[in-house]
């Protein structure tokens, strides 16, 4: 066992973004209940970028969808803001998913119909942000995630890339406390996917934008400030970059994973 | 071995055709809806053609008018079933090259879907004939009441209803089976997966070629909606064919471009901050557009022509007795045929009929009009005067004009002069050429002629010195001795068949009020009924091809509502938007088929004597509720397909 990481210096000056408590999630009716969520303890703090890794099965898009209001824990409390989500009701998750919260997908999720420009600003067509507001917004995230150009065009004129930058700057757009991205590297090519983790801890660092992502490649998390590793529903490791390289970092993930994966390995 | 080879195919091949069906109800049941309700309509009218009691009513009219109704419903049930067919073969485009991915050979896949298309042709004709066999008595004795037969009717089972049906959808599913081998052999692997996605993007039109295009659409309208108001003229034919021309062609602009051009102004000038109702609405209208063109233009006609059909048709069955009472005020009447006349009068009382009788003078002249909306009034032409006091004694309605004043009474060319201002002068052809001032175009007649003759009705005090005057210069053949009769309501039926005896009979036309009207009614009936089944059908069809091209859109957008409930927007939110494009996509060929039929019934309203607006109002009313009745069923899919969406 080589895995004494877990550093316990975190910053407690940064305030608490989300805290989750125990959270546990079964699925299955009674006499056939799979628990894929052990108890989870995680806090994140203003400003992370927490990756969540694990092998396919340890129950990451579970917690993600759990911690994202999508779906409901069966134990535990998670706190977002200070609001405890696990006692809201659906409508108020739903305002609340829409003005707290930023979602970024594997598959985009771009609505076809609509244009770049109208997807982005789609998030907040039910606030109360004024016109001039939203199109400033929509401006200088535009900006950020270099895409101003593509404003009028569909969908289905744009890369893979674009589309995700597309779907990133429509999770940015109501200013969210949390964005969650679900494998947002998924279905890029090698290039596009590290301009787009580029550019994500860019906005993470100069916007102070806080990003908690799901993904099994060590790459990808490698620019993240934070890895969380699960195993079977349990937290099993954490990483912290801290003033590390990102090559350095994406060693120690990697080694990390190579344990995690290793089970099978030893019980050769 | 090949023999052996195809024999196990077949087998199997069955295994997997039931296997299939019972797995995807939910994907057959609407196909096999439409199949059923094709069975069920066609058949009952099949019924209705073949039974006796339909045959012993009708005479050759009645069987024409059930012949050109079945072959339009025909029509309209293949369409509907063809369509339907492919809504399924779409959706079902996956599983077709899922069969061909795991090896089965086209040949193969094609049987596949012949022998289901087999199996569930077989099975609807079962059960919609049931179902139409228990249905058709309903049918026959709501069309035996609308004309007015009462007597016990019994619905026989009808092997020759059931022979044409079987023939009329054994074709029908030669279309399909030929349909579905198009569509296995026609497609690659990668369009059949892909085919639920298609869809067109929507490109920026041409700005001025859509502009110009876009307004003729409306233009195109608006100049047919003008010129149906204008064509009773020397050209009717030609201007009636101007006008069906000019709509549809219109219609077809104004889906096909108007629209698109509309939208995309209003689109542009959000400058993308659309709000969620017009991206759940507007942006997918604008996607669909041109792929719906064709349909809402059909839909559109369609819905214009039933509309039409039942409203023209219901108006004229609501207003028989009005206008038979408008060409006939009296139950019957004598021309100077006073022996007759006293004849009939103890033949009445004989039989204890209580009656009233009316004797009426009036005297016919020569008279000029002024105004000429008909061309047999450019000649001096025969008029009847008659004194309105008399006539008021007589039981007649009718206001006693002003000295040298006068009412026109002709039903039969009132409407004539509806674009005539009034007062306008009739000239008698007197030797002092006396001038009447005409005040008034009454749309009812004050006696029952059997011939051709407008009733001008002047009051007592000119018509007697009219009178006295054209005595001296005619003699005694111009004063004619009307005898009008009035029955009671509960003898009508008797005093009509003594008056059709022939010993009474003076002309070829010797019709009374109660024989018109039962005439009228019985053919205004089947009228209505074969108007208002057809106008059914057509409903439903049009209705269902909606609903069921709603269903696949909603199943098609399903993605898009699990990313809007994901970034916060609540069902309620997201129904909004839905019920935003449902109002449009059903709301807008309601509308324009309703504006259509408004003008097409008021450029035929020269046919009625009587005010329409009524029946008219309440069949339109009719067909818009059940036509809402579909878009209130596509809301309901879209609410659930969003509510599962996430």
């Amino acid at each position: 066992m080589t895995t004494q990481n877990k550093t316990i210096t975190q910053k407690t000056s940064k305030q608490t973004v989300l805290q989750a408590h125990n959270v546990r999630k079964s699925f299955g009716a009674r006499g056939n209940v799979q628990q894929v969520l052990k108890g989870i303890d995680l806090r994140v703090a203003e400003g992370e970028f927490v990756g969540i890794m694990g092998a396919s099965g340890a129950g990451k898009t579970t917690l993600l969808n759990v911690l994202a209001t999508i779906d409901r824990a069966t134990e535990g409390t998670i706190l977002i803001d200070g609001a405890d989500i696990s006692k809201m009701k659906d409508a108020e998750l739903s305002a609340f998913r829409r003005n707290q919260l930023g979602f970024i997908f594997q598959d985009y999720n771009l609505l076809d119909t609509l244009t770049v420009k109208e997807n982005i600003l789609l998030p907040v067509s039910l606030g109360k942000m004024k016109k001039q507001a939203a199109e400033a917004q929509f401006q200088s995230i535009a900006k950020i995630l270099d895409i101003e150009a593509l404003a009028d065009k569909y969908p289905h004129e744009i890369s893979g890339g674009q589309k995700q930058r597309t779907s990133a700057a429509r999770a940015l757009i109501n200013q969210p406390s949390l964005v969650f991205a679900d494998e947002p590297t998924g279905a890029l090519d090698s290039k596009s996917a590290s301009s787009l983790l580029g550019t994500m801890a860019d906005v993470n660092k100069q916007q102070g934008v806080t990003i908690m992502m799901v993904t099994h490649d060590p790459l990808a998390s490698s620019y993240c400030s934070r890895v969380v590793f699960l195993k079977d529903g349990n937290v099993y490791s954490e990483l912290y970059k801290g003033d590390k390289t990102r090559q350095a970092f994406f060693q120690e993930i990697l080694n990390v994973q190579a344990v995690l994966g290793g089970d099978s390995v030893d019980a050769l | 071995m090949c023999r052996l080879c195809s024999g196990v195919t077949a087998l199997t091949l069955f295994d997997l055709v039931k296997r299939s069906m019972r797995k995807n109800i939910k994907h057959y049941y609407l196909y096999f809806f439409a199949l059923i309700l094709s069975v069920v309509l066609y058949f009952v009218f099949a019924t209705l053609q073949h039974d006796t009691a339909v045959a012993e009513q009708g005479t050759g009219t009645m069987g024409t008018a059930f012949q050109v109704a079945g072959i339009l419903l025909i029509v309209i049930a293949g369409i509907f079933i063809v369509y339907a067919n492919a809504i399924f073969l779409k959706r079902r485009s996956r599983e077709i090259g899922l069969y061909q991915l795991i090896g089965l050979t086209k040949r193969a896949v094609a049987r596949l879907l012949i022998l289901e298309n087999m199996l569930l042709g077989i099975m609807a004709l079962i059960v919609g004939i049931a179902v139409g066999m228990l249905v058709s008595r309903v049918f026959l004795l709501l069309l035996m009441k609308l004309i007015g037969y009462e007597a016990f009717i019994e619905v026989s089972f009808s092997t020759a209803a059931v022979t044409q049906t079987f023939f009329v959808f054994l074709a029908i599913f030669v279309l399909t089976t030929i349909q579905m081998v198009f569509t296995v052999y026609r497609n690659s692997l990668l369009s059949l997966f892909n085919s639920e996605k298609q869809g067109q993007h929507p490109r920026k039109p041409k700005t001025a070629v859509s502009a110009i295009l876009a307004l003729l659409g409306i233009g195109l309208i608006a100049f047919g909606y003008w010129l149906s108001g204008r064509m009773l003229n020397a050209m009717i034919f030609f201007n009636m064919l101007a006008v069906l021309a000019t709509v549809i062609l219109g219609t077809y602009l104004i889906f096909r471009v108007t629209i698109s051009w509309l939208l995309y102004r209003i689109r542009r000038s959000k400058n993308g901050h659309l709000g969620l109702e017009n991206s759940l609405s507007l942006a997918p209208l604008m996607h669909r557009m041109k792929s719906n063109a064709n349909s809402l233009t059909i839909i559109t006609v369609l819905s214009a022509m039933t509309l039409t059909m039942t409203a023209a048709a219901y108006s004229m069955y609501y207003s028989t007795e009005r206008e038979t009472q408008a060409i006939m005020p009296f139950d019957f009447m004598f021309e100077n045929e006073a022996g007759l006349a006293d004849d009939i009068s103890e033949e009445l009382d004989v039989n204890g009929i209580s009656y009233q009788r009316e004797a009426v003078e009036t005297f016919v002249v020569p008279a000029e009009f002024e105004e000429k909306p008909a061309p047999f009034l450019e000649r001096a032409t025969d008029i009847a005067l008659l004194s309105s006091e008399r006539l008021q004694q007589a039981g007649i309605e009718v206001d006693t004009p002003k000295n040298g004043e006068a009412s026109f009474h002709d039903v039969s060319v009132a409407t004539l002069f509806n674009s005539v201002t009034l007062p306008f002068d009739l000239t008698l052809q007197d030797e002092e050429r006396t001038i009447l001032s005409i005040t008034e175009i009454a749309q009812q007649n004050v006696l029952n002629w059997s011939f051709f003759t407008s009733q001008i009705v002047v009051n007592e005090e000119t018509y007697q010195s009219l009178k006295e005057q054209l005595a001296v210069e005619s003699g005694e053949t111009a004063l004619q001795q009307m005898d009008g009769f009035h029955i009671a309501e509960q003898d009508m039926a008797a005093a009509s068949a003594i008056y059709q005896q022939d010993k009474y009979k003076t002309s070829d036309l010797h019709v009374d009020y109660y024989s018109s009207y039962e005439d009228a009614v019985q053919s205004n009936g089947l009228l209505i009924f074969i108007a208002g089944f057809l106008g059914l059908v057509f409903l439903i069809s049009t209705g269902s091809i909606l609903y069921f091209k709603q269903m696949t859109e909603a199943e098609q957008e399903k993605q898009s509502y699990a990313t809007l409930r994901q970034l916060g927007f609540t069902v309620k939110d997201i129904m909004r938007g839905i019920v935003r494009k449902q109002a449009f996509v059903f709301g807008l060929p309601l509308a324009i088929g309703l504006a259509h039929s408004i003008f097409a019934i008021q450029a035929a309203s020269f046919l009625f004597r009587t005010d329409i607006l009524f029946p008219a109002s309440v069949a339109m009313g009719v067909y818009a509720l059940i036509y809402l009745v579909f878009a209130v069923l596509a809301v309901g899919y879209y609410k659930k397909t969003v509510k599962a969406a996430l």
